[in-house]
């Protein structure tokens, strides 16, 4: 008997125990539990479990990829980044209780928002395929390069927007094998602190990933 | 450090208005009112039953410093990232399904939070930090569109000079402090070494003697240049003040305490000692001062020593005022 661990939240599966509660009973090997099983803590499907092997030694994306995107020479933020810069600075002086700095902030983090290049005619599959660059390049060099110089705080924000990356992946794929009602009679959750999405009945007690509780997490609501 | 209070967690048990000794505590809004929050106070912190209050401190340490490279590794990220937020929006607003608008929608507002967390850590966490303050300047000398919302930037970087400015002082004070402590540690170990060197000559270990010697000497030069680099060095007239200054302290304030305790305990040694240096040093501060009264005079002087008490006089007198010794045993300068 194996066991299989959600690479975005952790959660096991042992073959031994199954999954009463989904109607999986016990002694049900990986292979036959069905493709529609997702992690009952996070909602990842089950492409995202991967045996748990030396699991926690090995990173959920393997950064044994040999094409190394190369650091680029200099620092440079675009539009789009300022805006998420001075939207996080924003939060900072939220949290510091001073409004007025927050206040700042929030009108540079508007302009450059409204200055941000526009993307010609995305969809869902080409969002896809940038979200897919970051998980088999950005992500493993990044990581190589916080280990290298101990910074545990990026390691940390790494790690967080790696679990979130795989979620969205693993929601891409249902749009794209056309299971969108998957949607259906569910809520959507964004968690505030991570950017965890979760789609679910009810919000979970605590984020899957960052472990804040339920209720640092905005329901997205569906207009008509 | 002044209180604040979460509205979010707060369940209104009040006992912050029992305790608050200045009503701080007692505002409409629910928010606690700064002005008159007493600094570091607490008690209101420590009586919420919620744990709503915290103290939020007026000044911030500097960050963590990161380094160059994981910087731009994040920062390729946090724009991968930022695409994908804008690519979520259109997405949201081109899609027909109500569906694949609410997907799109917490798509976008999910890589906006991963963005934002990316940057925090590439260096911009603190609200008022260098680092920002060098971005907004930089930002601020490029933008040419009459949309920058000019104002908002300049307001900001002029609190953030000033906060920045401040927290300079702090940490080179804390050097300035460091130099001082050095200082009188060197000055104390110069002297503990020449008595040292003293008894090893009277013990007839002279290379003993020679050697705590040159330690003191060496100890005097680090001590001279600590003291220098502190900036503690006036004009001699600034000087000569500044001699007035701590030799009064000592005759006045420090000695007639140490003379009374010395006395209370029947320490005789310590007494004299002690009363000794006591009226040596007002004798210090007169000659400082009259000095200083005269320092454009170029007329000789010379002052006599001596050897027993450290009384200083300017006329080798038949025997010292303060100890008594011979005036034969004066030595002259």
């Amino acid at each position: 008997m194996k066991k299989y661990i959600c690479s975005v939240c952790g959660y096991i599966y042992d073959e031994a125990s199954g999954y009463p509660e989904g109607n999986i009973p016990p002694g049900t090997v990986w292979a036959d539990v069905p493709s529609s099983f997702v992690c009952p803590l996070c909602g990842a499907s089950k492409a995202e479990f991967n045996e748990n092997e030396n699991e926690k030694a090995k990173p959920a994306v393997s950064s044994t990829s040999d094409s190394h995107a190369s650091l680029p020479e200099d620092i440079s933020y675009t539009a789009a980044e300022l805006s998420a810069l001075f939207s996080n600075l924003a939060k900072g002086c939220e949290k510091q209780y001073d409004s007025e700095m927050a206040d700042l902030y929030k009108e540079l983090a508007a302009y450059y928002n409204l200055k941000s290049e526009k993307i010609n005619k995305p969809d869902f599959e080409s969002l896809k395929s940038l979200l897919q660059n970051d998980l088999s390049t950005h992500f493993a060099m990044a990581n190589d390069v916080a280990a290298g110089q101990h910074d545990r705080g990026a390691l940390r924000a790494l790690k967080w927007a790696e679990k979130v990356s795989l979620m969205i992946r693993s929601l891409l794929n249902k749009v794209e094998s056309g299971k969108a009602d998957f949607l259906k009679e569910k809520n959507v959750y964004v968690c505030d602190i991570c950017g965890f999405i979760y789609v679910g009945d009810e919000k979970p007690e605590i984020c899957p990933v960052c472990k804040v509780p339920g209720m640092k997490m905005t329901q997205v609501g569906r207009s008509a | 450090m002044h209180a604040v209070r979460n509205i979010r967690l707060c369940t209104k048990d009040c006992l912050c208005l029992y305790v608050c000794p200045t009503g701080a505590t007692d505002t409409e809004t629910g928010q606690i009112d700064a002005q008159k929050c007493l600094s570091g106070c607490r008690l209101c912190v420590d009586a919420c039953p919620s744990h709503a209050i915290s103290l939020v401190p007026e000044e911030y340490p500097a960050q963590q410093e990161t380094s160059g490279d994981v910087k731009k590794a994040l920062g390729i990220l946090s724009k991968s990232k930022t695409e994908q937020e804008i690519a979520a929006y259109e997405i949201e607003e081109a899609a027909e399904t109500p569906r694949a608008k609410q997907l799109a929608k917490a798509i976008g507002m999910s890589n906006r939070i991963m963005a934002e967390d990316l940057l925090r850590e590439a260096g911009f966490m603190l609200p008022q930090s260098g680092e920002v303050l060098k971005l907004l300047n930089s930002l601020v000398e490029s933008e040419t569109s009459e949309d920058f919302p000019a104002a908002a930037a300049e307001k900001l970087i002029q609190k953030l000079r000033k906060i920045n400015a401040s927290m300079k002082e702090k940490t080179m004070s804390k050097t300035t402090d460091n130099l001082l402590e050095a200082f009188a540690g060197e000055a104390q170990a110069n002297r503990k070494y020449l008595a040292f060197s003293r008894k090893a000559e009277q013990e007839g270990h002279l290379n003993a003697a020679k050697l705590f010697r040159a330690a003191a000497d060496a100890e005097t030069i680090h001590a001279l240049k600590h003291f220098e680099v502190a900036g503690k060095i006036g004009s001699t007239i600034e000087n000569l003040k500044s001699g007035v200054e701590g030799e009064t302290h000592e005759y006045k304030e420090m000695y007639p305490p140490f003379v009374e305790q010395a006395e209370a305990e029947g320490n005789n040694a310590a007494v004299r000692t002690f009363t000794f240096a006591m009226k040596a040093e007002e004798v210090h501060a007169g000659l400082y001062q009259e000095a200083m009264d005269t320092l454009d005079n170029q007329e000789e002087v010379f002052y006599y020593l001596c050897p027993v008490c450290g009384n200083i006089e300017k006329v080798v007198p038949g025997k010292c005022p303060i100890c008594g010794v011979s005036g034969e045993k004066f030595i002259k300068y």
